[in-house]
């Protein structure tokens, strides 16, 4: 058998690292997307995503990868994922039009024998609806994490494939696709496999949602859950890489979007999901952890304070500002001057009338009555505690993500407030 | 949360206050009054909510850009037919703005109408009275949903003090007025049950925000910090400078806390601060 050619429907960060990633195994790899600036963008090697990697190595293996706006060329391949973004409304549920357009366009365009391979985030029951005989009609999980896309990609865990008939051997190739990436395949029912994706995220939310619960509970107790959450690490029913560091409730749209899914599921279906509302419930309240200890330690003493914050980005390392819980603290705290920094997100971006852009992190901080450090950017934590004590007018940090060490901050005299922890209010 | 129809506080036309001559009632017209507002205070001598026609005695006393605080009800609602009572007086009010629609209605409901384990309690727990009180806010709250088309704004408190206390609950106004006769305080227990307690300036202000907003939604009034009846006893006794005793008692119930997560007030109202507690005490212990 020759080895099969693959296509990928959208090339947006799922697509692009999949894309690159499955050239990277040795197959030929087709990129489609109706966008035809970004077409020529990506074969000219202007990556419209930063992911650690991933440009080295669509350049090593560009001879494998070719990248269209012509959905015709999809013709030519045996396999075609279909790696769109599935986007979400404001009650966190995914908007089925985008992919059910793109599907529509895509299965005519599919050579007589192609298999279609849904890679996107979809409700179960999607993937059995659509138009296509079951013999060529997959679901596959993703697990893309920002950051982490191409490890992920090219050195998956395992793989889990919703089909027809799980009984029934893959199609050789995709079976030959899969294969050469050496690590353990579940087929399952697509249901199965479509609930898979969001049980995985569940575990997560679940995870997050007991350090986030503990973690208040510490605060309040004198106990201090960054000493606890290793300890739990080494406990294997739990596990090395569980998500245990506590956040500003569960970050990220598509853990919530799952939540959104398995509720609406449950009440359709009567099926008891208390849990999964409680989980959302818990998230919303972790979310105003900074605006009430801004209340609590600062503006209660001080009603004329002055703040300055570090980091408008929604996580380091990254310029989107996508659910950033650093705009969701600013814009509660629009009657108080603030100076901001962030290394790549301009402070325009800040919903905030007066915002003042720093230069530096010191600046920021400069006379400050407070400062929050609302992104863990790695040069934040070069920031000496000591020069932020000289230069703050306070002595309050709120450092939620623990970018500070503690330890260092209460040395300087801050008043250093991270989750997890009461320590803060002892500084 | 409260969503506010004008972002920028505007004084209102004009106040009317249904329940003008209560504790609540009587402390917002108080602070309009301070404020320039012009304000006009119905009580049950004006208009008697149960009495044939209230329901036209009050519409005729209604004007279209008025803006409405329902703060009257014969409260706590402790029997079947007070229950009953307190929804007829809701109806009339109903029916009156209805028939006469105002700018803005502003109704002083409990925080008696959440579920008894909702911790911490937010504008978004549960509903679940366990007591009539409870149960008679609920129901008013959705008679004025369904009659009142204008904007509207629910405040849920949590247990007032002042001075002008009419009920003498269990409670820091109950304390006050036996430290300050030097009589023994005998608690529930040993007085362990965490509440929060808000101070009545508290309920004016926050109305007074509310109505300069046009506010509608939800906010609950309550400080975001719960303490002990007995800290509260021990704090009026010393406040009081009094030689009172605190008495604990066998245990009968055993022991609930309630405690608020207020973020949706900072939200609503960023500038506002509640009363600190011993602040609020030592006003309450003030003669007026």
């Amino acid at each position: 058998m020759t080895s099969p050619v693959i296509g990928f429907a959208g090339l947006t960060h799922l697509g692009l690292v999949s894309a690159v990633g499955t050239a990277s195994k040795g197959f030929r790899v087709v990129g489609y997307d109706a966008d035809g600036a970004r077409v020529r963008d990506i074969a000219a090697g202007r990556m419209p995503v930063v992911e650690p990697g991933l440009d080295d190595m669509a350049r090593k293996f560009s001879k494998n990868l070719s990248y269209t706006d012509r959905l015709g060329d999809l013709g030519a391949c045996d396999i075609v994922y279909v790696s769109t973004d599935v986007p979400t409304n404001e009650r966190g549920e995914s908007d089925l039009a985008v992919i059910g357009g793109l599907v529509a366009k895509v299965i005519p365009a599919l050579g007589p024998h192609s298999l279609l391979v849904i890679l996107c985030q979809v409700p179960p029951g999607f993937t059995r609806g659509l138009p296509l005989p079951s013999e060529r009609l997959f679901y596959q999980v993703e697990t893309l994490v920002f950051g982490r896309a191409v490890e992920r990609a090219t050195q998956p865990e395992r793989f889990i494939v919703g089909c027809a008939d799980p009984q029934r051997p893959l199609p050789a190739p995709f079976g030959a696709l899969l294969g050469a990436f050496g690590c353990p395949i579940l087929p399952m029912r697509y249901e199965s496999a479509e609930l898979a994706k969001i049980a995985i995220n569940c575990c997560l939310v679940a995870s997050v949602s007991v350090a986030n619960t503990l973690a208040e509970l510490s605060e309040r107790i004198g106990a201090d859950w960054n000493e606890i959450a290793p300890a739990l690490r080494l406990d294997r029913r739990i596990g090395a890489y569980s998500y245990l560091a506590p956040g500003l409730g569960i970050a990220g749209g598509n853990l919530e979007r799952d939540l959104a899914t398995v509720l609406k599921l449950s009440e359709a279906a009567g099926s008891e999901a208390s849990v999964i509302a409680a989980f959302v419930r818990n998230s919303r309240h972790r979310k105003d952890w900074a605006l009430r200890v801004v209340h609590r330690e600062v503006l209660t003493r001080k009603p004329d304070a002055t703040f300055g914050v570090l980091g408008l980005a929604y996580k380091e390392n990254t310029h989107s500002t996508k659910n950033s819980p650093s705009l969701e603290l600013i814009q509660h705290l629009t009657s108080w001057p603030i100076r901001v920094y962030d290394p790549v997100v301009p402070a325009s971006a800040a919903p905030h009338p007066a915002v003042t852009a720093a230069a530096t992190p010191l600046e920021a901080a400069r006379d400050a009555d407070a400062l929050m450090i609302m992104t863990p950017w790695p040069e934040f934590r070069a920031v000496s505690p000591r020069a932020l004590a000289d230069t703050m007018a306070g002595r309050v940090v709120i450092d939620p993500f623990r970018v500070l060490e503690p330890a260092a901050a209460q040395a300087a005299g801050l008043s250093h407030f991270v989750l997890g922890t009461s320590s803060g209010s002892l500084g | 949360m409260l969503e506010h129809a004008q972002g920028e506080p505007i004084t209102p036309t004009r106040v009317v206050v249904i329940g003008a001559g209560g504790f609540v009632g009587g402390a917002i017209v108080r602070r309009l009054t301070r404020d320039g507002v012009p304000v006009h205070g119905l009580t049950r001598k004006e208009v008697d909510l149960l009495a044939d026609g209230a329901a036209d005695r009050l519409a005729a006393a209604l004007a279209a850009d008025d803006s409405v605080v329902f703060v009257s009800a014969l409260a706590p609602a402790r029997t079947p037919a007070m229950l009953v009572q307190n929804l007829r007086m809701a109806e009339a009010v109903g029916q009156a703005v209805a028939a006469r629609p105002v700018a803005h209605v502003v109704y002083v409901s409990s925080d008696a109408v959440y579920a008894d384990d909702a911790n911490p309690v937010t504008e978004r727990s549960s509903c679940q009275p366990s007591s009539l009180h409870g149960m008679m806010h609920a129901a008013r709250e959705l008679m004025l949903r369904t009659d009142v088309k204008a904007p509207l704004a629910i405040l849920r408190p949590s247990l007032l003090y002042g001075a002008r206390d009419p009920h003498n609950g269990y409670g820091p106004n109950r304390f006050r007025r036996l430290a300050e006769k030097g009589e023994p305080i005998t608690l529930f227990g040993e007085g362990e049950e965490q509440r929060d307690h808000v101070f009545i300036d508290d309920v004016s202000q926050l109305a007074a925000l509310v109505l300069a907003h046009r506010s509608r939604g939800i906010l609950n009034i309550a400080t975001g910090a719960s303490t002990s009846f007995r800290d509260i006893a021990q704090k009026v006794v010393a406040l009081a400078g009094s030689k009172s005793e605190i008495r604990g008692t066998p245990r009968q119930n055993p022991i609930t806390h309630r405690h608020f997560d207020i973020a949706d007030c900072l939200k609503a109202f960023p500038k506002f601060r509640y009363t600190p507690l011993n602040d609020g005490l030592a006003r309450a212990m003030q003669p007026e």
